[in-house]
């Protein structure tokens, strides 16, 4: 290679290096923005429903928390109601579906013969897939009258002060609450217990699938160690898995509230659609989701409001849950050193 | 000492039995919710579902909420894919290991169970409420205000696939590329994109399958239409809408069309994620 | 350490192969999280010769290797001190361009790695970034490197088939003629041999000796049979020092240090 070739070649080269810096450059701003774009879906959708709510909070302070008013003749509108519904929907939920997912989780990872557990997980995984919608219309035309003429009498009768047929049961009698929250006059399925149910087998997948995976986790020399001194497979799983897993499991569980609490049309179907306040788990009611799917096409003023200031307040506190959520499941993922 | 023993035996015997009786409730919920699905839906399922509207409500189809699903999907999928597999690019990549991406990365977990409806709220907020101010007061729902909301629902699967997709490239490839003086934007586009292609395939099908059945985001964004529309700035019925809006009808034939309605949807996304998983585990075989 | 270091090794090392040396190794030091991995190296690489570095698994090798290209810059938190010329010119100087750097060192890594794409593309591939070449040229380019890495004869009716379904020693002579494809001066090879089996093996190291004509070749391997078979010198490392580097015949008979005796008769590492 001749001297002025060499020249040449070394101009060249520095050309495209400063090309070269340009475009990654202009390619690490592109990708940085884009992901930025996820922060900003966030901080947008929690700004927007504050400045959508702006009006309700200065109209109602934090009377709006406490009111159990829901009133679009006079104007008045108070959070208690959607969000006692909300709630109570994802608490029965999750009773339902944490011993209920353990199960699974168990089941899965250390009853279950070998050849059954991924046939059976992606059976139950294929529920997760499953659309909200699709549970809500089963909840609303299947199982709500199920539970309407099976399930509702018995437990009104047995459990409940406002039983069908006049005579107060042992329990209504002697134990405190109970007979309020299974007592009712209402005559069809759909109530805030029935929406709780629903919800349960729509996160089951959700926490059964953590839990599995973080079971899964748990070193086989450590449970090994146990085995070999005699443990039964439930001692191993209650002394040894769970402690090890505990705060991931915690975190699954979490993570199916997070989910039940911001879910809609599950629950919407099935809630009944009252704006009420009622101590019995069989009477109809309203979460706060379904409250923004029933009334906002049609809303307007400090009523749309409102309804932007409930999202607002289901927004921060699913965006907490899910980061309790978040934070235990990642205390496993640290001490696998990941 | 033998009855201490057999009382364990009996604890792990019931242990044993009650987690067996859990997955069987877990199943059978999942055979029952399917099971209706296809036996009302099958028998609600006639030809004149794809080819009428919902204008003639009993008598008609769902052919325009049909149309409105895949046209309000494909942009919701056409908006976040790009801009999920970028931002899932600067994750891995370019943020792994520091502050800010850590922090995205994480958001972006809390993000994929976001209630979609408030997601819906903020398309709302940021471009049908706009969209009106500029048509003077006539409220503009339209098809492409609901492709966004489902849009926002979406990225964040794309986004968390791509992230760990990429994370499991081995590093070799990096280096092997980088040795040859290829920089890193080409590394990512061209070779990183290829090792890691079915499995953003898979987070993309992962996505569609997730927004096909999303309904409430959808309510006050694309709204609704009882007629054929084609084009995006129009309202725009789709088949959760339709589903949604018919369950809560008091005609029982509507409540088939329902049904129908259902079925085809839960099939739509049972496929997609049928799809995906062999997609991936072809991917799993073929890259060890 | 490191003056006895300077004094004795680079010295020895160039009057016994007397050639001017490509790349000279003066006082470098690595760290990595704070970890001093290599102290005080200093060495001669001579032109046009395969130079080996031998030692126990983390005494450096690879490490050392590795600053060469400048790879471990990828990484943070990563430090490399002091100098290395090629050609006279400090590659450390951060005003050295990569692109540069990079097209003059090629490496080979470990595991074969060839790019998920056709055998055509993988080769083309990184010329494509280095020159505006027309289809014509590529393609002789291409089958030049093919030939050059003694791999053409196998691959040349399948240039258009992905590179994953070549067998490993194919893909590891894929990824040579891919890195000598940019016509670098210096070849890295990085234990190119250790995921082969003895066939390929044997393969990779005849090429190697073909090579040598062309390119001064640096070769890390784990394989003291290897480095005394296909090297001219060899460099001793052990715990990120070089105790010796001489003539490998020498390294191999007659060892001038105590370590280096013990570690090639087998005593430990």
């Amino acid at each position: 290679m001749s001297a002025s070739q060499a020249a040449v070649s070394a101009i060249d080269l520095e050309q495209r290096s400063k090309r070269d810096a340009r475009a990654e450059r202009l390619f690490r701003w592109l990708l940085k923005g884009c992901a930025l774009l996820v922060l900003a879906s966030l901080l947008g959708a929690a700004g927007a429903t504050l400045w959508g709510g702006r009006e309700a909070f200065s109209t109602f302070g934090w009377h709006f928390l406490v009111s159990t008013a829901w009133d679009p003749g006079n104007d008045v509108y108070g959070a208690l109601v959607p969000v006692y519904g909300t709630v109570m929907t994802s608490l029965i939920a999750l009773v339902i579906a944490v011993p209920i997912s353990f199960g699974i989780a168990l089941y899965l990872s250390e009853v279950a013969p070998a050849w059954l557990r991924t046939p059976v997980a992606s059976a139950i995984e294929l529920l997760a897939g499953i659309p909200s919608i699709i549970y809500g219309m089963w909840g609303l035309f299947i199982f709500a009258p199920f539970f309407a003429d099976h399930i509702k009498p018995w437990l009104t009768s047995n459990l409940g002060n406002k039983p069908d047929d006049g005579k107060l049961s042992w329990i209504a009698q002697h134990v405190p609450f109970i007979g309020k929250l299974f007592g009712s006059d209402y005559p069809f399925g759909a109530s805030i217990l029935v929406a709780g149910i629903v919800l349960a087998i729509m996160i089951i997948p959700f926490i059964s699938s953590v839990m599995r995976e973080v079971f899964q986790t748990v070193p086989t020399r450590l449970k090994e160690s146990a085995y070999a001194l005699g443990s039964s497979t439930w001692e191993v799983s209650w002394d040894i898995v769970l402690p090890y897993t505990r705060s991931a499991v915690i975190g699954g569980v979490f993570l199916g509230l997070g989910r039940a609490l911001g879910e809609t049309m599950a629950v919407t179907f099935v809630l009944g659609n009252a704006m009420t306040l009622s101590a019995s788990l069989l009477d109809p009611g309203t979460s706060i989701a379904s409250t923004i799917a029933n009334q906002f096409s049609e809303a307007s003023g400090l009523q749309k409001s409102s309804l932007m200031a409930l999202a607002f307040l289901l927004f921060v506190v699913t965006f907490i849950v899910l980061l309790i959520a978040r934070l235990m499941l990642r205390r496993l993922a640290s001490k696998e050193g990941r | 000492m033998s009855s201490l023993y057999l009382r364990r035996r009996i604890t792990n015997w019931l242990a044993m039995g009650l987690s067996t009786l859990a997955t069987l409730i877990g199943l059978a919920f999942l055979a029952w919710i399917l099971w209706e699905t296809l036996r009302q839906g099958i028998s609600a399922l006639h030809l004149s579902l794809f080819t009428k509207i919902t204008a003639n409500g009993a008598d008609g189809g769902l052919a325009n909420a049909m149309v409105g699903s895949l046209i309000i999907n494909f942009i919701g999928i056409a908006i976040a894919t790009p801009i999920g597999v970028m931002a899932g690019m600067w994750l891995a990549e370019y943020a792994n290991r520091t502050k800010l991406g850590e922090s995205i990365r994480f958001l972006n977990d809390i993000l994929l169970s976001a209630p979609s409806i408030v997601m819906g709220l903020f398309v709302y907020t940021i471009i049908v409420l706009p969209s009106t101010a500029i048509t003077n007061g006539s409220t503009t729902f339209s098809g492409f205000a609901g492709g966004v909301a489902l849009a926002l629902i979406a990225l964040p699967v794309i986004v968390r696939t791509t992230d760990e997709m990429l994370r499991l490239v081995p590093s070799t490839l990096r280096e092997a590329a980088l040795s040859l003086g290829v920089p890193q934007w080409k590394l990512t586009m061209q070779i990183l994109i290829r090792a890691a292609r079915s499995g953003i395939i898979t987070g993309v099908l992962l996505a569609l399958a997730r927004i096909s059945g999303e309904t409430a985001p959808l309510l006050f964004t694309a709204f609704g239409n009882n007629y054929m529309a084609l084009n995006p700035i129009d309202k725009m019925s789709s088949l959760p809408q339709i589903i949604y809006q018919y369950a809560n009808d008091p005609g029982a034939d509507l409540h088939a069309m329902a049904w129908a309605g259902a079925f085809v949807v839960t099939m739509f996304v049972l496929l997609l994620s049928l799809a995906s998983r062999l997609l991936f585990s072809r991917n799993k075989v073929s890259h060890d | 350490m490191t003056d006895s270091a300077l004094a004795t090794n680079p010295a020895q090392a160039a009057a016994a192969s007397a050639v001017a040396p490509k790349l000279t190794v003066r006082d470098l030091h690595f760290y990595y999280n704070g970890f001093h991995a290599l102290k005080g190296i200093a060495m001669d690489i001579p032109e046009k010769k395969v130079t080996a570095i031998i030692g126990p698994s983390g005494c450096g090798k690879s490490t050392l290797l590795r600053i060469f290209n400048r790879i471990y810059a990828i990484y943070p938190k990563l430090e490399a001190k002091g100098e290395i010329t090629l050609d006279g010119e400090n590659i450390l100087d951060p005003r050295y361009s990569m692109n540069r750097l990079r097209s003059k060192v090629g490496m080979v890594f470990q595991k074969p790695v060839p790019f998920p794409m056709t055998i055509f593309e993988n080769v083309a591939y990184g010329i494509r970034h280095h020159e505006k070449l027309s289809k014509a040229d590529m393609s002789d380019r291409v089958e030049k490197a093919l030939r050059s890495a003694a791999l053409w004869d196998e691959v040349k009716d399948k240039l258009k088939n992905n590179a994953l379904g070549l067998s490993g020693g194919q893909q590891q002579r894929l990824c040579i003629a891919r890195a000598i494809a940019l016509k670098p001066e210096v070849l890295l090879l990085d234990e190119p041999t250790s995921a082969l089996d003895p066939i390929a093996t044997s393969r990779i190291e005849q090429l190697v000796e073909e090579l040598k004509s062309e390119f001064t070749i640096v070769i890390v391997t784990h394989n003291m049979q290897q480095a005394a078979r296909v090297s001219d010198l060899t460099a001793f490392m052990y715990m990120g020092e070089l105790i010796e580097f001489d003539v490998t015949e020498k390294i191999f008979t007659k060892p001038g240090k105590k370590q280096t005796e013990d570690y090639i008769t087998g005593r430990f590492g």
